[in-house]
């Protein structure tokens, strides 16, 4: 274990460590010697060298070679416990444009021993299929109705069986969607929903939104054809679709998980 | 005041600007009413005022180990920075000056930068690493026969990291070129002693240590000679001509005084409450990220990402902001700009996503325990009411 002494610290008193005093601070250094990075004044590079060396012949205040070769072999070791890498290409994978390394990648994928296509029920391509998250009951939508106010007016509430068809552009399906709320954001009149089939509401009864705008998905990528990035626009198809078209939509989310993505889709059209 | 305030109200934003000190505003008072002199006037009043305005310098250059006459009052830190850099730069035609700075610099130098450029002077951007420290290797690959200013900040505004001063001045020097630095966040907070660094020109800002918004000053190391920016009078060695703004300087003076004598205090409880509550959420919110470097950072700064909300930091700040908390979503200079990435963050390597989205949380003198205690209660509860409508929880 490397050791420092009380000579090893600036003698400042400048208190940046947390430590009232230098002094205070070599006291816990001897069963703490991690906490000598936090002295602001003790560059990394040297700390590094005492931890390498450790012969105690060169102070951690010894000037340094100002070469331009011993300047440029030295390199400022990176912090064991910043809670997130910064350096990423989206919100949650941590590396700059990770590959899909966990998920099938393939031009056409392998069902029941035959190879098939990423081919929609009209024939047209896409690029990855979009399921819902395991525990859920159905594929997680966010929502608004075309009268965001009936959020309120119809005072929906987190388990609530609701019913109502996505119109207009930026989803429109001619299937009207049953579903349980998830969340309400009566602010706002955002709902988010997982989809589920009729049994729901024969049985439970329901809330007809009439008609709503689906804003996003999310779920979960297991299988796709290209990489996923972060704000690339892509055709996916929602497993559960009954219609069984291909969908396309922007990614605005991705988190990496071991098998596969989470992801948020919006901007969403059909086709 | 007609606009309604919340009742409780917290202050995190001191990198913003900062509360008046009680004592600043006592200092500052007289200046106000009987003593209204000018101190360039020969008479008793003018006398007084000039009393006041040394004895200011010397508190000033108290702070900084540094000789009063060293000393030149300006209207802000920003006006201390074009002093400094349009200064150095003026004396030579522009072939002959490149000068080297950060690419994480506050405007206030960058826009001067380019405004040199456009005028035919070169200058280097350094890069960062991903905690927001400028190399030495990487000053040691830029400078140039002809570099004659290198100014790097002391700390960061919006991810508070400390550079290595004295280092990158130490690269300087020895290479005949002068080192200016923007201490603005920095001064009264570390110690930052021009006797044992080989700092050139510093900048300082009263409004961020507890005195008053409108007056600054530069630091200029005998010896080092400077085109003024204002022609007049001559006041400030001719630096700075302009009837000097007394009862501001007063308030520098005695804000600097504050922060001399209570920096190593104020940094110990600082840094236990910076270092509680970055420990809290990163407890209390798994995809809470701390930026920058976890302990060369300045005392009370605190700079935090979401995972995967950075969109909704700006959503984050105003339902903080509806409950009394005062943050801001980087800095509040550019605030303005609502709606592009960080460059700081951006050049620190982070996407563009990411970049969007940083609170920033500083905290000052007059900041208690139970300040403390109440943010760290209720920051989780609001990003988690963020969270649940726009995305699902982290599986």
């Amino acid at each position: 274990m490397t050791t420092y002494a009380i000579e090893d610290l600036p003698g400042l008193d400048c208190g940046t460590c947390g430590f009232r005093s230098c002094e205070d601070l070599a006291d816990r250094l001897t069963n703490q010697p991690e906490l000598i990075k936090r002295c602001i004044y003790l560059s990394e590079d040297r700390v590094q060298v005492q931890e390498q060396s450790q012969n105690g012949a060169r102070s951690l205040f010894a000037v340094p070679d100002l070469s331009v070769d011993s300047q440029r072999s030295t390199r400022t070791p990176q912090p064991s416990w910043t809670a997130s890498p910064v350096q990423s290409s989206c919100a949650g994978c941590g590396v700059a444009n990770m590959p899909v390394s966990s998920v099938t990648r393939n031009v056409s994928r392998l069902v029941g021993g035959k190879t098939v296509p990423y081919l929609d029920s009209l024939g047209r391509d896409f690029d990855f299929y979009l399921e819902h998250f395991p525990e859920e009951p159905g594929p997680r939508e966010i929502i608004i109705p075309h009268n965001p106010l009936l959020t309120r007016e119809m005072d929906i509430q987190v388990g609530d069986v609701l019913i109502g068809r996505p119109l207009g552009m930026s989803c429109g399906c001619p299937i009207t969607h049953c579903g349980i709320a998830m969340d309400v954001d009566k602010r706002t009149g955002v709902i988010v929903w997982c989809v589920t089939g009729p049994l729901n509401p024969r049985l439970k009864g329901f809330k007809d939104l009439g008609y709503y705008i689906a804003e996003g998905y999310e779920g979960l990528i297991h299988e796709a054809r290209c990489e996923i990035r972060i704000g690339e626009r892509y055709y996916f198809q929602p497993k559960m679709c009954m219609l069984q078209w291909r969908h396309s939509g922007l990614v605005n989310y991705l988190n990496r998980l071991p098998n596969g993505y989470q992801v948020r889709v919006e901007g969403l059209w059909i086709g | 005041m007609s606009e309604n305030l919340p009742t409780e109200r917290i202050y995190f934003d001191h990198s913003a600007t900062s509360p008046l000190d009680p004592q600043v505003v006592e200092a500052m008072l007289p200046f106000y009413q009987e003593t209204f002199g000018n101190p360039s006037s020969l008479h008793w009043a003018g006398r007084v005022a000039k009393t006041a305005m040394d004895r200011a310098r010397m508190q000033v250059a108290d702070l900084f180990h540094a000789s009063p006459d060293e000393i030149t009052f300006t209207a802000s830190g920003t006006e201390s920075d074009n002093m400094a850099l349009v200064g150095v730069a003026e004396q030579y035609p522009p072939e002959e000056c490149h000068l080297i700075t950060s690419s994480i610099e506050h405007p206030a130098i960058l826009e001067t930068c380019k405004s040199l450029e456009r005028c035919g002077y070169e200058v280097s951007y350094l890069p960062v690493t991903s905690e927001g420290i400028v190399e030495s290797s990487a000053l040691l690959a830029e400078l140039r026969p002809n570099t004659r200013l290198v100014s790097i900040m002391a700390a960061n505004n919006v991810v508070g990291t400390l550079q290595p001063v004295g280092e990158l001045a130490r690269i300087t020097r020895a290479h005949g070129a002068l080192f200016h630095t923007d201490a603005v966040q920095a001064a009264g907070k570390i110690l930052l002693h021009m006797d044992t660094l080989n700092v050139d020109l510093l900048s300082v800002s009263a409004h961020k240590l507890h005195g008053p918004k409108g007056v600054g000053a530069l630091y200029v190391r005998n010896g080092v000679k400077l085109e003024p920016l204002v022609y007049g009078g001559g006041q400030e060695r001719g630096l700075r001509s302009a009837t000097e703004n007394v009862t501001g300087i007063v308030g520098l003076g005695k804000a600097a005084e504050i922060a001399r004598l209570s920096m190593s205090e104020e940094a110990v409880r600082l840094v236990n409450y910076r270092n509680w509550i970055v420990e809290s959420v990163t407890e209390a919110i798994p995809n809470a990220y701390l930026i920058g470097h976890p302990y060369k950072r300045l005392p009370g700064h605190i700079c935090l990402g979401f995972d995967g909300q950075e969109g909704e930091t700006i959503k984050l700040m105003l339902a903080l902001d509806e409950n009394g908390i005062a943050v801001s979503t980087g800095s509040a200079c550019s605030s303005h700009h609502g709606g592009q990435p960080s460059y700081i963050l951006m050049a620190m390597g982070m996407d563009p996503i990411r970049a969007r989205g940083s609170l920033r949380i500083t905290l000052g003198r007059f900041n208690t325990e139970d300040e403390v205690q109440r943010f760290v209660e209720i920051l989780p509860k609001m990003v988690a009411e963020m969270r649940h409508v726009t995305s699902r929880i982290f599986a």
